[in-house]
């Protein structure tokens, strides 16, 4: 596990934030998959420096609801590369047609947890034994 | 390090009473099969069942979801067994000698997760897509036992297939191949007198490294753990580098792909005639960006120190392995190495929009597979092995996208290997 | 049935002259004109020009949006199935005139749209947005730049949909299209990199997007010493726009004295700009070119000063090589007047 104490997890996934959530900073509101690429991008504006990249997965960003970027905590210097990365994330998302798609509660079990793992694989953590850690809450 | 690769040309398979390889027809009895594969802790603990089915080109059949594809294949001669690490002790493998069952496959079908995709049609024009359409196929149909995580289940499938395919390969270790190629490349020193004046060239090999259904594997080791390092070309011709990668289809790896990499196949093609084939370098495709530039770095110091004077570059996946496929491009461009890639396109439905997430302007030599968005309609076909049921959800796939009469509309993606970013396929787009 | 053509051609095509006669007004005539008999024999009865429109380079150049609605009504009228201008080859005011006339006839009367040219013609700077054959650089290529555009607009006269451009011979559009190559990927990769070795010609199968990046100045160490100018593509101009620069496809610049201006005002600035809701920038224009700001430093010493010229134009679809002749141009009169630094905004 990478240390925790310079991260913040934005994030749209609830079992990241039930999970990770007990070590790390969380970020996490109801919100889209885009609208957690541009609430990046602006902490990124703001000074944060970027660590995950936001196109992790290769699920296409038209068809799992759940994206979690990992940040830093505080601002620091200007993180030029984030700033390129998070506007082609963004270009990239644009360009994928808004699919239809009638997902039932395990769908979304597993995409959760597909993000869930992208992260973890980032913070070295183990995916697996956190998923028994999960907060009940 | 050499490699004799000696191939039996399967010209049928059939279900039967034995299991053997005779006159070039594979006879396949699955209760056999079956009892190999389940001496697996892991396939006894999460598969439920395993069904077996045969799938041959020209037929009216559509395989999905598909996991993996691998092609049977046996050490006779040196060290080592095929996909060593994980069917095989770890022994370094890649000389002495191989047999390969060429022109079948054995497929893992079954859902893993819920939007899990790939699709194999054995005829119309999704046949055309992918390569699978035109190997003999034993189709796995696995389910788990009931309450099995994601990740065990993966594993377990994974495994089963893999211990399916070592014991149909096993069928060929004594008979005489139809065909016998050698594969070598020389150490450096060697090299540079056995074929002085030839430009040096390596094969920079990027692994889907992401995460839970989204890795590889090397010897048994998870690639994302790795730094770059060298492989004999040969090694991944006894199953080095295994797919462990259960999300999106078309530009996946199969096992089947790593065992029969294009890019060493036609390497080796010119290799002492207008290049000296080195090696490969193998890198990952981590999340975390300080990995990437580890990574990237790692690969160039290597292919720097091996004096290389040209690389190919190959990607797999879509979106943050584009990040890493430039990073690779631009430190050996800077370096004076030169490169070629392989990628695939994103470039929406229209064709409109940028195909890449990520870009250079020193990325002066790419090899595209297509573009994955366009649209395609595959008809109905008399018989599905596995279950249409996830089509609607699947990458490439929308509300709607199985029609009433069982065919599908949906892009690309949704077909397997359709756009390889080895380079497997003659597809590609302008 | 046959598909009906109408074909556009310059003076010199039409045998009327060179440069001497560039000067003739559109005419319309029956039937096909020296390169358009050259389609009707391709297209052996299935497609053909019924119509040849002539126009003079120079008149086209001149009097460019008289000429396009005199083209547009008689292409109208002859209701056809298909308008193929040129093609122009290296001639650069035929092909600006071919590609430009070709975009009218498409975006005004929906109507589908070939020319051709020399890849490096003015006109091919519209290749994205009108279908293009590449021609060699004289009209000795119309041996095989004639079949390849009658092959290419029966095509079209039908509605069949393109494919890949390198199959069907146009020029990259920026619209991707899936084929089947002859060899497979690796095979293209290792005789890429092969040719790429050897420094021989070769042909990359995903052209990277064109990059026109500028590497950042030098930092300039003290501020407060400097002179700084302010830019724009926004469009900000004295009120009533008095050089008439034009809402989109800007074909020049301004540059305007604001000695004595605190901050822009309502009453003596605004946006000549037709890309974006102007009502913002009319308001305030120092929301565009923040002059006020920069006065403000000016007073509290954070830069040496504010250049008493600015320069402006419109960024809404002003062409790339525009854009590039005007910075040339202007940047040499701000050098000139000791300018070390220069913040452009855009919108």
């Amino acid at each position: 596990m990478k240390p925790g104490h310079n991260y913040r997890i934005v994030t749209n996934n609830p079992l990241v934030r039930d999970i990770l959530g007990q070590w790390y900073e969380i970020d996490y509101s109801d919100i889209t998959y885009r609208e957690v690429l541009v609430k990046v991008r602006d902490l990124i504006y703001a000074g944060h420096t970027l660590f995950t990249h936001p196109l992790s997965g290769s699920v296409k960003p038209n068809e799992t609801p759940y994206k979690s970027i990992l940040v830093s905590k505080v601002p620091g210097t200007y993180d030029m590369d984030g700033t390129e990365l998070m506007s082609n994330a963004i270009i990239a998302f644009d360009k994928f047609k808004q699919l239809e798609r009638h997902y039932a509660d395990y769908h979304l079990r597993d995409f959760q947890l597909i993000d869930y793992s992208l992260l973890c694989s980032a913070l070295d953590v183990d995916a697996v034994a956190g998923l028994s850690k999960r907060n009940p809450s | 390090m050499k490699l004799e690769l000696g191939f039996i040309e399967i010209k049928d398979v059939q279900f039967s009473n034995e299991c053997a390889v005779k006159d070039g027809i594979l006879y396949v009895n699955p209760d056999q099969v079956k009892e190999f594969v389940y001496e697996n802790d892991d396939v006894r603990q999460y598969l439920k069942s395993i069904n077996f089915d045969i799938a041959k080109p020209g037929e009216s059949v559509r395989i999905t979801p598909v996991k993996d594809v691998i092609e049977p294949r046996v050490k006779v001669e040196g060290p080592g067994g095929v996909f060593p690490g994980v069917i095989s002790k770890v022994d370094t493998v890649g000389s002495g000698r191989t047999h390969v069952l060429r022109g079948c496959a054995v497929v893992t079908a079954g859902k893993i997760v819920g939007f899990q995709e790939g699709i194999i049609d054995m005829t119309g024009p999704g046949a055309d897509y992918t390569p699978f359409s035109k190997t003999l196929n034993v189709v796995m149909i696995v389910e788990p036992v009931e309450g099995t995580k994601q990740h065990d289940y993966e594993r377990a499938v994974r495994f089963a297939g893999l211990r399916a395919a070592t014991f149909l390969g096993e069928l060929g270790r004594n008979v005489t191949p139809d065909e016998v190629k050698t594969f070598e490349t020389y150490g450096i020193k060697e090299g540079l007198e056995k074929l002085p004046g030839l430009p040096r060239v390596g094969y920079l090999h990027m692994l889907q490294t992401q995460g839970l259904l989204h890795d590889t594997y090397v010897y048994g080791v998870d690639a994302k753990k790795i730094v770059a390092t060298l492989l004999n070309p040969t090694e991944t011709m006894d199953g080095a580098i295994l797919s462990g990668n259960c999300v999106s289809a078309c530009d996946k790896n199969t096992t089947y792909h790593h065992l029969n990499n294009p890019v060493v196949a036609e390497l080796f093609e010119e290799h002492g005639k207008s290049i000296n084939y080195v090696c490969n370098i193998i890198t990952n495709e981590n999340v975390y960006l300080a990995d990437k530039q580890r990574s990237s770095d790692w690969a160039a110091k290597l292919a720097k120190l091996l004096d290389l004077d040209a690389v190919i570059v190959s990607e797999e996946g879509f979106g943050n392995p584009d990040a890493d496929l430039i990073m690779n491009c631009v430190k050996n461009e800077k370096q004076g190495i030169k490169t070629v890639l392989i990628t695939d396109e994103y470039a929406g439905q229209d064709g409109k929009s940028q195909s890449l997430a990520d870009v250079s302007p020193l990325a002066t030599a790419v090899v595209t597979g297509g573009n994955a968005n366009m649209v395609i309609n595959l008809p109905p076909m008399d018989k599905v092995i596995g279950t249409l049921d996830y089509v609607d959800i699947i990458a490439g796939g929308h509300a709607g996208s199985l029609q009433p009469d069982g065919s599908i509309d949906a892009e690309l993606q949704i077909i397997t290997g359709a756009t390889n970013e080895m380079g497997f396929n003659r597809l590609s787009a302008r | 049935m046959s598909f009906r053509v109408v074909h556009y051609i310059n003076q010199f095509f039409a045998n009327i002259g060179g440069e001497e006669m560039a000067h003739v007004a559109p005419e319309l005539r029956e039937g096909a004109v020296g390169p358009g008999m050259a389609f009707n024999q391709q297209w052996k009865g299935e497609a053909e020009v019924v119509k040849t429109i002539v126009c003079g380079d120079s008149y086209f150049a001149e009097h460019e949006k008289e000429a396009k609605e005199q083209v547009l009504a008689w292409v109208k009228e002859a209701k056809p199935d298909l308008f193929i201008a040129g093609p122009a080859f290296n001639a650069g005011r035929y092909g600006y005139a071919c590609a430009n006339v070709a975009l009218a006839v498409k975006t005004e009367l929906g109507i589908p749209v070939l020319t051709g040219m020399y890849v490096e013609n003015p006109g091919a700077d519209l290749k994205d947005k009108v279908l293009m054959v590449a021609t060699a650089n004289s009209a000795a290529g119309m041996r095989k730049a004639a079949p390849a555009m009658a092959k290419l607009g029966l095509k079209l006269a039908k509605g069949e949909p393109l494919a890949a451009s390198c199959v069907d011979g146009y020029m990259p559009n920026g619209v991707r299209v899936n084929f089947f190559e002859k060899e497979r990927g690796a095979k293209r990769a290792v005789k890429m990199l092969i040719a790429k070795i050897k420094d021989e010609a070769f042909v990359t199968e995903f052209p990277m997007p064109n990059f026109d990046r500028v590497e950042p100045g030098k930092a300039i160490p003290d501020m407060s010493k400097a002179v700084v100018a302010l830019c724009t593509s926004g469009g900000i101009v004295p009120k009533g726009n008095p050089d008439h620069i034009e809402s989109s496809s800007a074909s020049h610049y301004g540059e305007y004295d604001i000695t004595g201006w605190d901050a822009l005002t309502a009453e003596g600035w605004q946006t000549a700009h037709g890309g974006y809701d102007p009502v913002y920038a009319n308001a305030d224009p120092n929301r565009v070119l923040p002059v006020d700001v920069l006065r403000q430093m000016e007073k509290e010493g954070k830069i040496g000063k504010l250049h008493n010229k600015f320069y402006t134009t419109v960024g809404n679809g002003t062409a790339v090589a525009s854009s590039k002749k005007f910075a040339e141009e202007y940047a040499q009169k701000l050098l000139k007047d000791g300018v070390q630094a220069v913040i452009m905004t855009s919108t």
